[in-house]
């Protein structure tokens, strides 16, 4: 619920535009430098970039990358950084602008996850906030029999079939299970 | 970033330098070439103080510039000349600079090479002429007297009056 995505800077004039007037076009020429490549200073084409912010090619970034394999940093700013831990910027121009004669490995893809489903009940619109719910009885050594109600929350999900901790999990179940039982029936009699 | 390296990592990156080097796929010239058109671009539009380049005759891969001495240094009232050549692998690698104007400094030699760990094992592709020439400059202000080149020059800097005194013989030798 509360993993906040910050939202990437609007990557507009990531494409050149052409076909503007002089005067535009110097205007233009001065925000389009915020959106350079740091190696070769031209528009960054297939555009990366690092976890420390900075921008580059992707065959740039590349080339700097093999040229010196036991040292690889930023060229900005000399963090540490790596082929696989940059992120690509797609912009709405077309991103097929490689020359197939340069044989530089695709440039990595963005890593997506799917947002999460807020809220799965909607009787209980309570704005965006899950609905929590707690339900328990018992005294200290018994305090696991408290039920809990989560709505909203997702539970982690379950662990796959067949390994151990699927087999533990439907062990621990089960006991519990009795357990409830064994309670409830001394409540009755008691 | 920490510009003082650690000697022991200095030299060891230093040996392996020169296979890293050997390793480089020569890169497109087109691509060096527009870089450094860019770059002479940019340094005649700025029109930094104290430090100048333009490429020697028409191969855009070889430059001269020039640095005046940093004011309230014994170098105040000197220009020198560099030789600047790029490799193929420019940005990728550094370029090779020498100082053609003889200078008396810790840090370059009588031959006028230079030692600045920018311009080894410390290059970075966002370095340009610019920021080495203004490297250039401020190492004359500051040099590293703990590994010279020039055992006279690192001994006498502690010294200022002899220290100046080579220092006008040296630049009058031209």
């Amino acid at each position: 619920m509360a993993s906040s995505t910050s939202s990437p800077n609007s990557s507009k004039n990531l494409n050149d535009a052409s076909g503007a007037s002089d005067t535009a076009e110097k205007e233009e020429k001065k925000e389009d430098r915020t959106f350079e490549c740091n190696i070769c200073l031209d528009t960054a084409r297939d555009a990366v970039v690092s976890m420390c912010g900075h921008l580059f090619c992707w065959p740039c970034l590349h080339q700097w990358l093999e040229t010196r394999p036991s040292r690889q940093v930023c060229p900005v700013c000399k963090a540490a950084i790596s082929k696989e831990k940059v992120v690509p910027l797609y912009g709405r121009g077309s991103t097929k602008q490689e020359d197939p004669r340069e044989k530089v490995p695709p440039r990595p893809a963005g890593q997506r996850t799917e947002p999460e489903n807020g809220s799965s009940f909607p009787g209980f619109g309570f704005g965006d906030t899950g609905f929590h719910m707690s339900f328990g009885i018992g005294a200290f050594p018994f305090g696991f029999f408290t039920s809990t109600f989560n709505f909203g929350d997702p539970r982690p999900s379950a662990a796959p079939h067949g390994t151990p901790q699927h087999l533990e999990e439907q062990y621990l179940s089960k006991l519990f299970l009795w357990l409830a039982v064994l309670f409830i029936l001394w409540l009755l009699l008691a | 970033m920490a510009q003082n390296v650690d000697p022991y990592y200095a030299q060891r990156s230093d040996s392996s330098k020169h296979s890293d080097e050997g390793r480089t796929n020569p890169t497109d010239n087109n691509a060096v070439t527009k870089r450094l058109q860019k770059e002479l671009m940019t340094l005649m539009m700025s029109q930094e103080r104290g430090v100048s380049a333009f490429p020697e005759g028409e191969n855009l891969f070889r430059w001269i510039g020039t640095i005046t001495g940093p004011k309230e240094t014994v170098y105040e009232t000197q220009k020198y000349k560099l030789y600047l050549q790029f490799p193929n692998s420019y940005p990728y690698t550094a370029p090779f600079v020498k100082f053609i104007t003889p200078c008396f400094h810790p840090n370059i030699d009588n031959n006028g090479n230079i030692c600045l760990d920018i311009l080894k094992d410390k290059w970075s592709a966002l370095y340009d002429v610019r920021t080495i020439l203004l490297s250039i400059q401020s190492l004359l202000a500051e040099p590293n007297i703990d590994s010279p080149l020039n055992a006279l020059a690192a001994e006498l800097w502690c010294k200022p009056e002899e220290y100046k005194k080579h220092v006008t013989d040296t630049y009058k030798q031209v």
